[in-house]
């Protein structure tokens, strides 16, 4: 298709086109839109047509790149709206003081926490290192704008399995291998040289991932509550100044790139979508709008994200029903060359947009000098709702407001979906393999097995805020805990607990209850720590939103996540939607990445995973134990295919979570862990390894006439195993009485051996070290 | 002199960011800490009320991090910019025994620096260790134990008995300490002769062993050495981090009484040597 004709370049000594959408057919709209990497459909195409015909002119491509990023899919979540709307929207609202580029609690009288959760998928499936960092880099900056000091990064990963043959790496793809090993250093060269703690978070292993892996980047922040700033305009006259790295070519692109499928060619096409990070340049960033926030000098702050300047100016002004005036001469940029629409969609990292009084300017420029900041002008809000952008003294860009920043509204607009049948419910028959076997595959399998390598080579405890540590444990035997715990003022021992969940397995088969779940797991492994859970966060990775099937996942996941939340009045307090997570082969399984924020009222309470002491009872607390094998690591390593993916009950769960912390805040626990992947015979296995200590165990009372390895392995909801002090134990069993809380007593932790009986019958007998050998060396055998 | 009267400076770059908590440290004692850039040393863009000069303080500490980056080598561009210009005020300040503390980074700056390990001068003008990438080539963060091996040289660790062992955490990419390889045993008999080696890694039984316990395969076990003087002391592991009991990784396993950690000695010891001493 001949487009040329479209473009004419304009009579100026810079890279400037009109483009001549008025005597272009439908089909040509498509092609300049293709041609100019813009993502918009024909419908999008013709809205802009029409809007310039009643303006009399034709864009410029500085305003038909500008439409393309502030219209793209990730900028305004067409796609999801309407099911988020309906199911997920509005829990709890009164209580999410702010919801912007991160959402705002409070924590305590005087103190807000914030928190964002975000995925960097696509980018980090073509280059790795850099996607991983500039995740990071992002989100750091999410909580940074809202006037937080970031205190802390959670990072939950998804990759294809390790042992793929490398024949199976479809084209275009890189061994999972090479992936998680190029995120994790991302992550780690990042967010150790910046200084914020990282957590850890998840890391899962799924053939769904090999096109696709998924990256996903939280951050928690806190801060006094007059430190709080929004992401708008106060009043015409607020100086624009750009602050942070400068503007290249790097990451171009990269919105629309997120809103389409990975193809094979997408290494040599997007490469440039990808930005690049610098770590050194983002820290004393932080520095610097932290002191102007709380020097009083913003009026504003946004970071720049998807989109950069263009999104940036516009939305600063748009929320506060207001117009901007850019100059883009003054931008400093870090190659000579650039024409005027990269400068202005340009996504280069580690910049921030503030708003400053005019008389407060030469004080923000100072303060950014002392730290070898660049800062400079480069505009003014104005009181038109117009958004007007000068190059070398000519205007390249003027649109009105409403049309360009607020985007067009697609709710009438809703996808078409369909919702499949979950996934093979009924359980086939199968003898009962030798159940010590079984353990040892399931603790030695990489969704199960130690994390550690990841772990150790993030550092967790920069800023001296982490009392809860993700690695728990006797010195030198630590093993996994269920959430970390921070400690986050000087004066106060309120604490803040965190945690990310979403079992893959399960969403795949049932997105409903598998959505449930994430939200189960997440509430349970705050409560395993001693923490009320307080928040949530979603990051919703999922297919193709144009094919039904797809959407039909996202409708089922959304309605999950809304019905346990509702009932649960946790408020979903940001979020993030990344579709086209497809590569050619391979879709990932819909992934709801849930993090969870729980507060802690005394983090001298707080317990871990370990066992701790022999003598000590042991319980097995919540849901009753049932044959839902769907989806569960016993029946992936067993190659069944069948099985109910675990339900959940907010009634069962809500009463635990208050007698579990009530029993914590008494001091009756000693120590807690959650049951899932692996199930009770895996969760006992890792409170071994933590305390280096043996328990005698007999599973007889649980889940009548279930067969042993389904007591053993079955990964219902809403279980935590507990170890209580032996001078409570009828204090304990008390309190879950009275409250009418099912509870089984198991047994007591004992000598270094987990032996663990049914009906009598020895099934599984193992040193404690035994267990540690198989549970701590798969990932290094990879990796190491 | 009072120790409400000690400013400490933090001093700080670009990538410094273990500076909150190590402020935190002096500031809990009821000491006076101020973080202090390097740029209101070198008297370049400040205002006047922002300059600050070296013998402003009785105190120097350089914090843990990623100064500059550590693109070059760890602490390496930190220390050629604090070399250039204000090399002599610290070999003074040095000289008239305040003393300088460098954690993790900050070791690294001082050693860059060539105030540590300084055997027999104040200030080497080229640096004779350096601290090298760990033997797992990896970043490790993990708890370390540390034994005490210091006769009473050390300003820093006084209020420490020789043979205790400590929880203090490390967390670096770079930490291995090295001498010049021909003369690696001359170095550590003179360290030792002079009571300049402060900390040693070891196992829960006090054994010195190998890794993680050592985390980086640093010589002779060594994870902090002090100079001739006692007053500059480097040490990879992060004090800072287990000031209150509450921060160390295995808290929730013990019964304690006092909230105490294993770091908060290193800050009250030098603040009890700046009290008497000056």
């Amino acid at each position: 298709m001949d487009l040329d004709r479209f473009f004419k370049k304009k009579n100026v000594d810079f890279d400037l086109y009109e483009i001549d959408l008025f005597s272009a057919y439908d089909h040509e709209l498509l092609g300049i839109s293709e041609r100019m990497g813009l993502a918009l459909n024909v419908d999008e195409m013709k809205r802009i047509r029409s809007y310039f015909k009643s303006k009399n002119r034709n864009p410029t491509d500085v305003e038909l790149q500008a439409l393309g990023q502030a219209w793209s899919e990730h900028c305004c979540y067409k796609s999801s709206k309407v099911p988020l709307q309906q199911y997920v929207f509005g829990i709890e609202k009164d209580r999410v003081v702010a919801r912007e580029d991160a959402g705002v609690m409070e924590f305590d009288k005087d103190h807000y926490y914030c928190a964002a959760l975000e995925s960097h998928n696509h980018p980090s499936a073509v280059e790795p290192y850099g996607g991983a960092a500039t995740g990071v880099g992002g989100i750091v900056r999410d909580v940074v704008c809202m006037g937080a000091q970031p205190i802390a990064y959670v990072d939950p990963l998804f990759f294809g399995p390790l042992d793929l043959p490398f024949e199976e790496v479809p084209r275009g793809t890189k061994h999972p291998i090479f992936l998680f090993k190029g995120v994790v250093d991302g992550i780690r060269d990042y967010g150790n040289r910046i200084g914020i703690p990282t957590l850890s978070g998840q890391v899962y292993f799924h053939r769904g991932y090999t096109g696709n892996c998924l990256v996903n980047v939280g951050c928690i922040g806190v801060m006094k509550k007059d430190e709080l700033i929004h992401s708008r305009a106060k009043a015409p006259g607020n100086v624009y100044i750009y602050v942070g790295g400068k503007t290249g070519r790097d990451g171009i692109h990269g919105v629309t790139f997120a809103s389409a499928e990975l193809t094979d060619e997408s290494e040599a096409s997007s490469r440039s979508a990808v930005q690049v990070g610098d770590p050194i340049t983002k820290e004393p960033l932080i520095h610097v709008t932290l002191e102007c926030n709380r020097k009083g000098l913003l009026e504003g702050l946004k970071d720049f994200g998807g989109g950069g300047l263009s999104c940036v100016c516009g939305e600063l002004a748009y929320e506060a029903g207001f117009g901007a005036e850019i100059h883009l001469d003054n931008v400093p940029l870090k190659e000579e060359g650039l024409s005027p629409w990269e400068i202005w969609v340009s996504e280069s990292q580690e910049r921030m947009m503030f708003l400053v009084k005019p008389e407060n300017v030469d004080k923000v420029l100072h303060i950014c000098k002392q730290w070898d900041v660049t800062a400079v002008p480069i505009g003014k809000v104005i009181k038109d709702k117009i958004t007007r952008v000068y190059y070398k003294g000519v205007k390249i860009l003027e649109m009105d407001m409403d049309f360009y920043t607020g985007g067009p509204v697609y709710d009438t607009c809703q996808r078409p979906y369909t919702v499949s049948k979950p996934y093979a419910m009924s359980d086939p028959d199968f003898k009962m393999p030798k159940l010590d076997d079984v353990l040892k595959q399931l603790l030695s399998s990489p969704n199960i097995a130690s994390k550690e390598w990841v772990i150790r080579q993030y550092d967790h405890e920069v800023r001296g805020n982490t009392v809860i540590k993700p690695l728990q444990g006797k010195l030198g035997f630590e093993s996994h805990g269920d959430a970390t715990v921070l400690k986050p003022f000087e004066n106060s021992f309120r604490g803040l607990a965190v945690t990310a969940n979403v079992n893959p397995c399960f969403m795949e088969r049932d997105p409903y209850w598998g959505a449930c779940s994430a939200v189960d797991e997440t509430c349970r492994n705050l409560v395993s720590v001693g923490a009320k859970p307080d928040a949530l966060l979603d990051c919703l990775n999922f297919g193709n939103p144009e094919k039904p099937e797809k959407m039909g996942e996202f409708y089922e996941a959304c309605r999950g996540l809304g019905d346990m939340a509702r009932d649960l009045h946790l408020p979903f307090m940001s979020g993030n939607v990344s579709f086209y997570n497809e590569s050619i082969k391979t879709a990932v399984p819909p992934t709801p990445t849930i993090m969870g924020i729980g507060i802690v009222k005394d983090i001298r309470k707080c317990v871990t995973s370990d066992f701790k002491k022999e003598g000590n009872p042991v319980y097995l607390v919540g849901k009753k134990t049932e044959k839902e094998m769907g989806g569960s690591e016993y029946y992936k390593i067993m190659d069944v295919d069948g099985g109910f993916v675990p339900k959940t009950d907010t009634k069962i769960l809500k009463n635990c979570m208050r007698n579990i912390l009530e029993a914590i805040s008494k001091g009756f626990i000693s120590a807690c862990h959650d049951v899932s992947e692996g199930g009770i015979g895996v969760c006992l296995s890792e409170m071994c390894i933590g305390g280096d200590i043996g328990a005698v165990i007999d599973l007889t009372k649980i889940g009548e006439g279930l067969r042993s390895d389904f007591k053993l392995f079955s990964e219902s909801n809403t279980r935590w195993v507990v170890e209580v002090k032996k001078t409570y134990k009828k204090d304990f069993e008390k309190l879950f009485k009275n409250r009418k809380n099912f509870f089984v007593y198991l047994g007591e932790v004992k000598n270094s051996t987990l032996v663990i009986r049914d009906n009598k019958k020895k099934i599984i007998d193992f040193k404690v070290d035994v267990l540690r050998e198989h549970w701590s060396k798969t990932i290094w055998d990879f990796m190491g | 002199m009072k120790k409400s009267d000690i400013r400490v400076g933090v001093l700080r770059i670009e990538g410094t960011n273990c500076e909150q908590e190590s402020y935190d440290a002096f500031k809990r004692l009821g000491a006076n800490p101020e973080f202090v850039h390097l740029k209101q040393l070198l008297h370049i863009d400040c205002d006047k009320d922002e300059k600050r000069d070296v013998f402003d303080y009785q105190c120097l500490m350089i914090p843990g991090g990623f100064s500059a980056g550590d693109y070059i080598r760890a602490g390496a561009i930190f220390a050629a910019r604090i070399k250039s210009k204000l090399g002599k005020d610290l070999e003074e300040f040095v000289k008239q025994e305040y003393p300088i503390l460098g954690v993790c980074n900050g070791f690294q700056v001082l050693t860059e620096l060539g105030l540590l390990p300084g055997l027999d001068v104040v200030m080497k003008s080229i640096p004779d260790a350096c601290l090298s990438i760990n033997d797992s080539n990896r970043f490790e963060c993990r708890p370390t134990l540390l034994k005490h091996e210091n006769n009473g040289k050390c300003v820093f660790t006084r209020r420490i008995p020789k043979g205790d062992i400590r929880l203090i955490p490390s967390a670096h990419a770079e930490g291995k300490l090295l001498f010049p390889l021909d003369e690696q045993e001359l170095y550590l008999k003179k360290l030792d002769e002079n009571d300049q080696i402060v900390f040693r890694y070891v196992n829960p039984d006090g054994e010195y062993a190998g890794y993680p316990w050592n985390p980086n395969g640093s010589i002779f076990n060594i994870a902090g050495v002090c100079n001739y003087i006692g007053n500059v002391f480097g040490m990879m592991p992060h004090p800072e981090r287990v000031f209150y009991r509450f921060q160390h990784p295995d808290w929730t396993r013990s019964e304690f009484s006092n909230n105490v950690g294993d770091g908060r000695a290193v800050f009250e010891s030098v603040l009890d040597y700046v009290c008497k001493k000056f």
